[in-house]
């Protein structure tokens, strides 16, 4: 399968600060990615780099197999909302999908009018005087009509009220379902994502906490609970990734290749969410993956 | 034509919902053999989900020998799933029955052994396989 | 790429067809008045010295006749601020404005690179604005001949008293409009691209603009081309045509010899010791007796001379060219600065 989004070393500063640093990732195309992580975390210089918006400081990024942003054939292969999704206030509905079509040589107007009607859009409608969730979702078919195998969004949904975000995110999975688009979705809404995620990238303080499909992270992760233990004496291959104790229970979240075999320990499975709150969670110190050892010590 | 619904508390994986409705609308006589489900666009549209999970949910009836995709026209239900046979049910509730007669000696009251019983079933279906 | 342009464009395009066009209609219905008169005046056949008077009468009844002394100045002034305003609406949020509303997200993702989108938008609106700015020039310059024409003659009042090389004159005809225009415009456009906000991006520009506009007639202008210079007899002289009229409050030239339509840049007295004078000597001043009744014959006898520093005529359209390249070459600076600042690798 190829990559979508390939990222070696990746990082960014600016001055001295680090906006990201050492991120190395490898998404494969055909999956709806969630990259979440607290504002600041480096969502957005990340994305930045992703659509050549931003050159990297240290370390090298390919984006379907060519570097961002280096023709004009390559810019037409990937679609980008921003946050806030702006739009020119002074011009109407109708002049931005004209300017949809001047600009992109895979233009398709069918497509675009199509969604246009749907929403309810009045083409003749200044853009200026469009509410929110109505900009992002012309922001949406602007970059869906391009048609791009490729779809970048900057926290689209963040500042939409429920019902505004619920239809933004709808018109993205008609649009993936239908022309099967690659996309990477940043959010710090967690819900959102558990819904049409099935990749998942966690980016704290600049540096990627966690990266894999869904279904395997949440696969290689579980909770175990039982009487007060210290998380040293747990075997090689169980790594903790958090921890509670009050003075007789103790609650591990661990990454695990192998089923838990401890009769002692209550085993549950972890909802992406409580997941994902974990990887996010600063005061979480994350252990690098250790290698199997073949025979215990 | 089958509407799927989507249970997010449930704690059971979006995927093996769709594929528990569809067992159930079959059970239930709503789908025939012949019947062609939702796209995954139709799908998508209506609960805001991602193509892939149906996709998966498809793959799985498919392996279920349930339904078949045909390519360019849809996926289609091709037959209907065995119901188990008396026997092996009259067997299974026997088992239960004494399992909850030797809980109740245990002393285990109702709610305990509801919670036991949640625990293992979510346990159980939630990993696919027991 | 350039329907985009013009789309983003249109607003300022049409206001500016639209003072153009107010502007000409001004002009039409004034302009065949004006030269009717100057028909009447007999000027256009005239030759020779006396001329000088016939202009001067002309010239000062135009002065108190409304509106030719109205729509003189508003021509000036159109061609003079033109660049600016020019510069501060087309030219300061070409860059800006993207950048401020963060709509350069969407223009710079869409498949068209940001050289292109930049090459396009600045040639578009950058030859546009030459050709408002020219377009106005040649209008106003179409009108105003008979006056210019009445001043070449000699004619001179308060108000009608620049020739083609006056400051004010100089920059609003020929062909330095262009020259202004464009390097207002990239002017504009630089200071947004490098501030990147619209309001700091206007100022600045109307301040650099202003500055330069000052700077280059009083000190750069008269250095582009080395003026010729030349001592001269003082007139009138009987019998000598090449002496130098002067203007005996300051004792500087009026006007150079056989060198109509020149460019004066600057002149004195020089008494016979080579000093400068701004002064009539005792000996030439009123009262003083009789040589005082032709104060240029008598600095003459007393071996008094005139220093000047000035341009030919046929030195206007040289300057008029290098003048016009200047700003042609700051202009394509100023170009390469936004393309350099907007380079991706800048980012």
């Amino acid at each position: 399968m190829s990559t979508v989004i390939e990222a070696n070393g990746l990082g960014k500063a600016y001055r001295r600060n680090w906006a990201l640093r050492d991120c190395t990732l490898a998404i494969p195309e055909g999956h709806v990615v969630g990259l979440v992580g607290p504002n600041g975390a480096g969502k957005t210089t990340l994305l930045g780099l992703a659509t050549g918006q931003l050159t990297p400081t240290r370390g090298t990024i390919s984006v379907l197999g060519a570097p961002p942003a280096a023709s004009p054939a390559q810019l037409a292969r990937v679609g980008f909302v921003a946050q806030e999704t702006p739009v020119y206030a002074r011009l109407t509905v109708a002049d931005h999908l004209r300017l949809g079509g001047w600009l992109n040589p895979g233009w398709d107007e069918e497509l675009a009018r199509r969604r246009i009607s749907q929403l309810g859009l009045d083409p003749g409608q200044r853009a200026g005087s469009l509410s929110g969730g109505q900009r992002a979702q012309l922001a949406l078919t602007l970059a869906i009509a391009k048609r791009p195998e490729l779809l970048v969004l900057d926290e689209p949904v963040a500042s939409l009220d429920p019902l505004a975000r619920r239809e933004f995110l709808r018109g993205l999975m008609e649009a993936v379902a239908e022309h099967a688009t690659s996309v990477v979705l940043s959010s710090h809404l967690i819900a959102d994502l558990e819904r049409v995620c099935d990749y998942l990238i966690v980016l704290v303080a600049s540096q990627v906490r966690i990266a894999g499909e869904v279904s395997a992270l949440l696969a290689s992760h579980c909770r175990l609970s039982g009487p007060r233990r210290d998380p040293g004496t747990l075997p090689a291959g169980q790594d903790v990734i958090e921890e509670s104790h009050t003075d007789k229970q103790s609650t591990l979240l661990i990454r695990t290749g192998e089923p838990v075999h401890d009769p002692a320990w209550t085993v549950t499975p972890v909802s992406l969410e409580e997941l994902v709150l974990a990887y996010m969670n600063p005061a979480n110190e994350i252990p690098a993956r250790r290698p199997r050892l073949g025979v215990a010590s | 034509m089958i509407e799927f619904q989507l249970d997010e508390t449930s704690g059971v994986a979006t995927y093996l919902q769709l594929v528990q409705q569809v067992h159930q609308a079959l059970r239930m006589g709503m789908l025939e053999p012949g019947e062609q489900l939702p796209t995954a666009q139709q799908v998508v549209a209506k609960l805001v989900i991602n193509p892939n999970t149906v996709h998966k949910a498809y793959r799985e009836l498919e392996r279920e020998g349930l339904a078949r995709a045909r390519p360019g026209l849809g996926t289609f239900i091709v037959r209907a799933p065995a119901g188990t046979d008396p026997a092996t049910q009259a067997r299974f509730l026997a088992t239960m029955t004494d399992w909850l007669r030797s809980a109740r000696s245990a002393g285990l009251g109702p709610d305990d052994i509801e919670a036991i019983y949640r625990t293992a079933f979510r346990t159980c279906f939630a990993e696919g396989a027991a | 790429m350039i329907r985009l342009s013009w789309l983003q464009f249109r607003t300022q395009a049409v206001t500016a067809a639209a003072a153009l066009a107010a502007f000409a209609v001004l002009l039409a219905v004034t302009g065949p008045h004006l030269a009717s008169r100057y028909a009447a005046s007999g000027l256009s056949s005239c030759h020779g010295g006396s001329c000088g008077n016939v202009a001067i009468t002309f010239l000062s009844q135009l002065q108190t006749t409304n509106p030719y002394p109205v729509v003189y100045l508003l021509g000036i002034a159109l061609i003079i601020f033109a660049p600016a305003i020019i510069g501060i609406f087309w030219g300061a949020p070409l860059i800006a404005r993207e950048l401020e509303t963060r709509t350069s997200t969407l223009a710079w993702t869409q498949s068209v690179t940001r050289t292109r989108w930049l090459a396009v938008k600045l040639i578009l609106t950058g030859l546009a604005a030459m050709a408002f700015t020219e377009a106005l020039s040649l209008m106003y310059a179409w009108w105003a001949d008979p006056i210019g024409k009445a001043i070449d003659l000699g004619g001179s009042t308060s108000l009608f008293s620049g020739g083609r090389f006056s400051s004010l004159v100089f920059a609003t005809g020929g062909i330095t409009p262009l020259g202004y225009a464009a390097f207002a415009f990239t002017l504009g456009t630089a200071a947004g691209a490098l501030i990147r906000r619209t309001v700091p991006a206007m100022a600045v520009t109307l301040a650099i603009f202003a500055v330069v506009q000052v700077v280059m007639p009083l000190w750069v202008r008269p250095h582009l081309i080395t003026p010729v210079r030349t001592i001269a007899a003082i007139g009138p002289v009987p019998g000598n045509s090449q002496a130098v009229g002067l203007d005996y409050g300051n004792l500087t030239a009026v006007a150079v010899p056989s060198q109509p339509g020149a460019w004066i840049i600057s002149s004195a007295a020089v008494s016979p010791a080579g000093q400068q004078v701004t002064e009539l000597p005792f000996a030439c001043s009123p009262g003083a007796g009789a040589k005082a009744d032709n104060p240029g014959q008598c600095l003459n006898s007393l071996g008094y001379r005139e220093a000047i520093s000035y341009e030919p005529a046929s030195r206007y359209w040289p300057l008029q060219g290098i003048e016009t390249g200047i700003f042609g070459v700051l202009s394509l600076g100023l170009a390469g600065a936004c393309f350099w600042r907007l380079s991706r690798r800048r980012s």
